[in-house]
């Protein structure tokens, strides 16, 4: 055991320290030190992440000719499956009208978007952030929405800008319970607004809140955002996220009390993505 | 013959820039190769400066050796801030109160045995999570489902490498090179 009581007095000297650097940096006076600092390592940081990332892709790629029948199979049998569910899609007069109501809204709106790289998925298991090559330099501002897409999904919804430094931004993912964002449902040619709202720490991924009854949601119901956070009145500078970016689809509804919960199953898993679009000019 | 004082603070310099090095290439390590699909990435710095935090308390200068775990505490913390873009010192306050409880309660324990590295990360895990929580997520904390869905999963990660990791470093602490970490 310690001799003296010095290592405590030491300890509690860098508590103090470290106390003071969390108020410091919450209050915006050695952040642009932090965000120098996280320049620095960025591109060692992307490297390693990169060759993990290979080194995942070694590890799960099929190996020999059955595996890549099976494979071949698995994803014929998924075609075909996908083939039938957008043939159904395509005969829907609803979704035909939500289809050329977000074209005519993308060409009104044609969004910039700029690619980057993720450097740094965060270590802790409470937060959902990741960190993306491109920064302020490149016009990205905080509230900004990141889209990302995966193979066989469209491309979605996976984070907001949180912060930005000259090289680097922080994305805070969807399914963080930090995350809000006003989403719009569709069923049967209706449109309802809700609030979907990360789940991660609660075990889940995405819920939707807010649904009022009128609207009977179903599995399978698409969800988009509805660029109406701002008019939510939430305490979020959110408001500028375009409206139409998808986001995902209802697997499991609820009723609480006046309003409908709904479970969603995020379009494009955002633990998975390795590169985003930011979209720039969602004030257009 | 040169001066022994500044040749001392040179080597204490080295010593300190060395330690700073080691932890920040931990913390790369951590959060780069060590990340999960699922979500977790192996806690390599909060395992690491747990098992030195016992390896200080139970060395022949406990004084010196937990300052150095102390150390390891807020410059693997520091660089974790850094690359997990939390409010600097959010993780180095998480890792020194768990060091700290750490020391605290392995006084009066022989650290050799397997089951006190596994109870104090088990112990120092939770704190460092229940610490960082409070400092990095929006309240209301849920803290029924955080516990099962962050904590409980964090800490069982967290054991699994524990006792490789112990006895490693006990042996390369053990060794010249390392002596001075």
């Amino acid at each position: 055991m310690p001799a003296s009581g010095r290592p405590f007095v030491l300890a509690l000297g860098l508590c103090l320290l470290a106390a003071l650097l969390v108020f410091l940096d919450r209050q915006g006076l050695i952040t642009p030190a932090r965000q120098t600092l996280q320049q620095m390592i960025a591109p060692v940081a992307q490297r390693l992440t990169a060759l993990r990332d290979g080194a995942g892709d070694l590890a799960t790629a099929p190996r020999g000719a059955a595996a890549l029948e099976a494979r071949i199979a698995a994803l014929e049998r998924e075609n075909g499956a996908l083939r039938n569910q957008l043939i159904r899609l395509e005969q829907a007069r609803v979704e035909n009208e939500f289809l050329r109501q977000q074209l005519a809204i993308q060409r009104a709106q044609p969004w910039t978007l700029l690619g980057a790289e993720v450097t740094v998925r965060s270590p802790d298991a409470g937060r959902r952030v990741l960190t993306i090559a491109r920064g302020s330099r490149e016009g990205v501002r905080p509230g900004m929405a990141v889209i990302g897409q995966l193979p066989g999904t469209p491309a979605a919804l996976v984070g907001i800008v949180e912060a930005a430094g000259p090289h680097a931004a922080e994305v805070l993912l969807i399914t963080d319970i930090a995350s809000q964002v006003s989403g719009r449902v569709m069923h049967q040619g209706r449109a309802e607004v809700g609030l979907v709202q990360g789940q991660w720490q609660r075990g889940s991924r995405l819920q939707l809140g807010q649904i009022a009854r009128s609207l009977p949601i179903a599995p399978g119901d698409p969800v988009v955002t509805a660029g109406l956070t701002a008019a939510l009145n939430l305490p979020f500078d959110l408001a500028a996220i375009p409206a139409d970016i998808p986001i995902g689809s209802v697997e499991q509804v609820r009723v609480a009390e006046q309003y409908q919960l709904a479970e969603l199953r995020p379009y494009v898993d955002p633990d998975q993505v390795r590169y985003v679009w930011v979209i720039l000019s969602q004030d257009d | 013959m040169g001066d022994p004082q500044p040749r001392r603070l040179e080597e204490a310099l080295a010593r300190e820039l060395g330690r700073i090095l080691a932890l920040v290439t931990l913390a790369l390590i951590q959060v780069t190769l060590l990340t999960t699909p699922l979500g977790f990435a192996v806690p390599l710095v909060p395992v690491l400066v747990i098992c030195r935090t016992l390896l200080g308390v139970g060395a022949a200068f406990p004084d010196l050796g937990l300052g150095r775990a102390l150390r390891w505490a807020l410059y693997g913390g520091l660089a974790l801030d850094v690359l997990a873009a939390t409010p600097l010192g959010a993780h180095a306050l998480a890792l020194l109160l768990a060091a700290i409880l750490v020391a605290a309660l392995s006084r009066r324990l022989r650290v050799e045995r397997p089951a006190v590295p596994l109870l104090a990360v088990l112990l120092g895990t939770l704190i460092y999570e229940l610490v960082l929580a409070l400092l990095t997520q929006r309240a209301p904390i849920p803290w029924s489902s955080y516990t099962i869905v962050v904590l409980l999963p964090s800490v069982l990660v967290a054991l699994v490498p524990t006792l490789p990791l112990f006895f490693l470093l006990r042996r390369l602490l053990g060794g010249q090179l390392f002596l001075q970490l």
